[in-house]
């Protein structure tokens, strides 16, 4: 009986504390850059050591558009153009977007943070 | 028995040197930290102690303190660098941990890039020749010999290779879904699942001789096998070939580390982290005690169940199910190629006690480095055994299998990362059923508990697997403390 009463007791402590603080500031477009895409992606327009392709100056851009980068076959074939319907679908979901992409990345940012995130990428010139 | 002992058998201590640390802070500071004009200033005051200084653990920190939080990190060992252990005192310096970055390791490669750490392509392991059975069968007559037990259809497939064949039907070559519950039809013994897709018994056999993604093909989950194969074939191609750090890989956390504004207090354990509704306060085994606004635990789940923890049940029962791979490895020196003379390659495959040699030459020099690379429940015996009988035992399977390697070949290190307590394995595993739903709930936070490691992660295995999961922990942890 303590024991449960304990048990509840930890439970319920653990509850309350789902969530510390309630942010006050969502994270900004930028913070999300650099948390979530800066490693594999510059904001530059020619490729560099990274791994993915740069992300400036990408709204209106055809897919796969950057010469010298190896994209895949896939993203080569979808004929996608980058404006911020596209870029939500693709941020949400790769796979799903364009089967057999080589950007092995899942999405970690809620719904809200993905529109924020590509509503400042495409502003970056 | 002839063993020359004449390296040490503990790791060196890195030290820093504060001129090193503030040259690359101000080189580096713009391009990676984006210090510039990018610190909110709001997070000020705001304290997150990290546990555990892996790449993890590393990767959130930087990341915590570039956007304004306070950081402290604290790690059991007497390094940083967690399962990154470039074993420094044997010549060559090989990799005792983590020893490949893969060609898509993004995060591992701009990081590396950005600190300065060169990047090399390491030499290539030597040709494998077979053992099986106890019988050595060379490399080219695999296909036809007698002792391959392999039926027609299967026999000119290498043992390292048979796995592979999942490929040819992979979900996971589709999508990085590798928990959807439309797939939970594969999260099923390894073992079952081979037969039902038509492997034969002797393939399974030999692929569970040398299984790295699980102890045994019983309490691997086929996901596993899946998600791995999968990650395989979409990185093949020569363009995409992978590599190392050329100093060692441990240099890179090493540069990390040099990179905080409070140098990570290594030696301290960590015994226990309660949490109100102020904060966090963790307890060391000195009795110190640490106050913070979040914790975040960027340790290996065994090591994770050392601390006593205030979390939900269910988060503490996903954690207690959670098994860990097992790796026991002799890293030997050898003098001279003695396995010309027979027209072996160097390396050897086998399904018994030494499961895997790989040799690999040595940079600058005319010698070799030789890793005997043993994997899952084939460890058992060895870990029972002090380290003097374990390596002798190893050793008596090397000089049979290969006598002529007894007079040129010298002990480096034996690795086992199953009995430090700071690793309790080399990676974690899913086993059946596992990977639907405990992968979720390991890493879920618990109040003002994070969590981050390879064991994490969504998208990627290894080290870039800990540098994806630091950075998913410091975004949980930045959304929550304002």
């Amino acid at each position: 009986m303590t024991r449960s009463i304990h048990h509840i007791a930890l439970m319920l402590s653990v509850t309350c504390l789902a969530i510390p603080t309630v942010r006050s500031e969502p994270l900004s477009g930028k913070q999300l850059y650099d948390i979530a895409c800066e490693a594999c992606h510059s904001l530059g327009s020619a490729p560099d050591h990274r791994v993915g392709p740069p992300l400036g100056n990408l709204l209106g851009r055809k897919a796969a558009a950057i010469e010298g980068y190896r994209y895949s076959e896939a993203l080569r074939a979808s004929e996608w153009v980058w404006t911020l319907p596209t870029l939500l679908a693709w941020l949400s979901d790769p796979d799903t977007a364009i089967p057999n992409n080589a950007m092995n990345y899942v999405n970690a940012l809620t719904a809200e943070e993905s529109q924020r995130l590509a509503e400042w990428l495409l502003q970056q010139t | 028995m002839f063993i020359r002992p004449f390296y040490g058998s503990q790791p060196t201590t890195v030290t820093y040197t504060a001129s090193r640390r503030h040259l690359l802070h101000a080189a580096v500071a713009t391009s990676l930290f984006g210090l510039t004009g990018g610190c909110s200033r709001s997070n000020a005051g705001r304290k997150v102690l990290v546990v555990g200084a892996g790449l993890s653990g590393l990767n959130a920190a930087l990341t915590l303190e570039r956007w304004g939080y306070e950081v402290e990190v604290v790690e059991g060992k007497d390094r940083v660098g967690g399962r990154l252990w470039t074993l420094d005192h044997v010549p060559g310096s090989p990799e005792g941990g983590g020893n490949v970055i893969g060609a898509n390791y993004g995060r591992v490669i701009h990081t590396a890039h950005t600190l300065e750490v060169p990047l090399r392509t390491p030499p290539r392991a030597l040709p494998s020749d077979y053992a099986i059975g106890g019988q050595r069968i060379s490399r080219q007559d695999w296909a036809a010999s007698a002792h391959n037990p392999l039926p027609e259809g299967w026999r000119s497939i290498s043992p390292g290779r048979l796995v592979g064949k999942l490929n040819e039907d992979n979900p996971l070559l589709k999508t990085r879904a590798w928990h959807d519950p439309a797939l939970m039809a594969a999260d099923q013994p390894a073992d079952e699942g081979l037969r039902a897709l038509g492997f034969p018994e002797a393939a399974i056999r030999l692929i569970n001789a040398n299984n790295s993604y699980g102890n045994n093909l019983s309490d691997t989950s086929l996901m596993a096998l899946y998600r791995v194969m999968g990650e395989f074939g979409r990185l093949s191609g020569p363009s995409l070939a992978v590599v190392e750090a050329a100093a060692g890989n441990m240099r890179l956390p090493e540069a990390m580390a040099a990179q905080l504004t409070r140098p990570v207090a290594t030696g301290k354990t960590v015994k226990q982290i309660s949490q109100s509704a102020a904060g966090v306060q963790a307890t060391l085994s000195s009795g110190r005690t640490i106050e913070a606004d979040a914790a975040l635990l960027a340790v290996p789940v065994p090591a994770l169940r050392q601390i006593a923890l205030d979390m939900p049940q269910p988060h503490q029962a996903a954690l207690n199910g959670v098994d860990y791979h097992k790796i026991v490895q002799l890293h030997c020196v050898v003098d001279s190629p003695f396995w010309e003379a027979s027209g072996w390659g160097g390396s050897w495959w086998t399904d018994g006690l030494l499961g895997r040699v790989f040799t690999r030459p040595m940079p600058d020099s005319e010698r070799y480095n030789m890793t005997i690379w043993i994997n899952g429940d084939s460890c058992d015996s060895l870990n029972a055994l002090d380290d003097e009988n374990c390596t002798h035992t190893i050793l008596q399977a090397l000089w049979k299998l290969v006598p002529s390697a007894q007079e040129v070949t010298s002990v480096g290190q034996l690795v086992r990362w199953t009995n430090d307590p700071f690793a309790g394995g080399s990676w974690a595993l899913w086993g059946p059923g596992q990977a639907g739903s405990a992968h979720a709930a390991i890493r879920a936070p618990a109040g003002r508990l994070f969590f981050a490691g390879e064991h994490t992660a969504e998208a990627y295995r290894g080290m870039e697997a800990a540098m994806e999961s630091g950075e998913r922990a410091a975004l949980e942890i930045m959304r929550a403390l304002t």
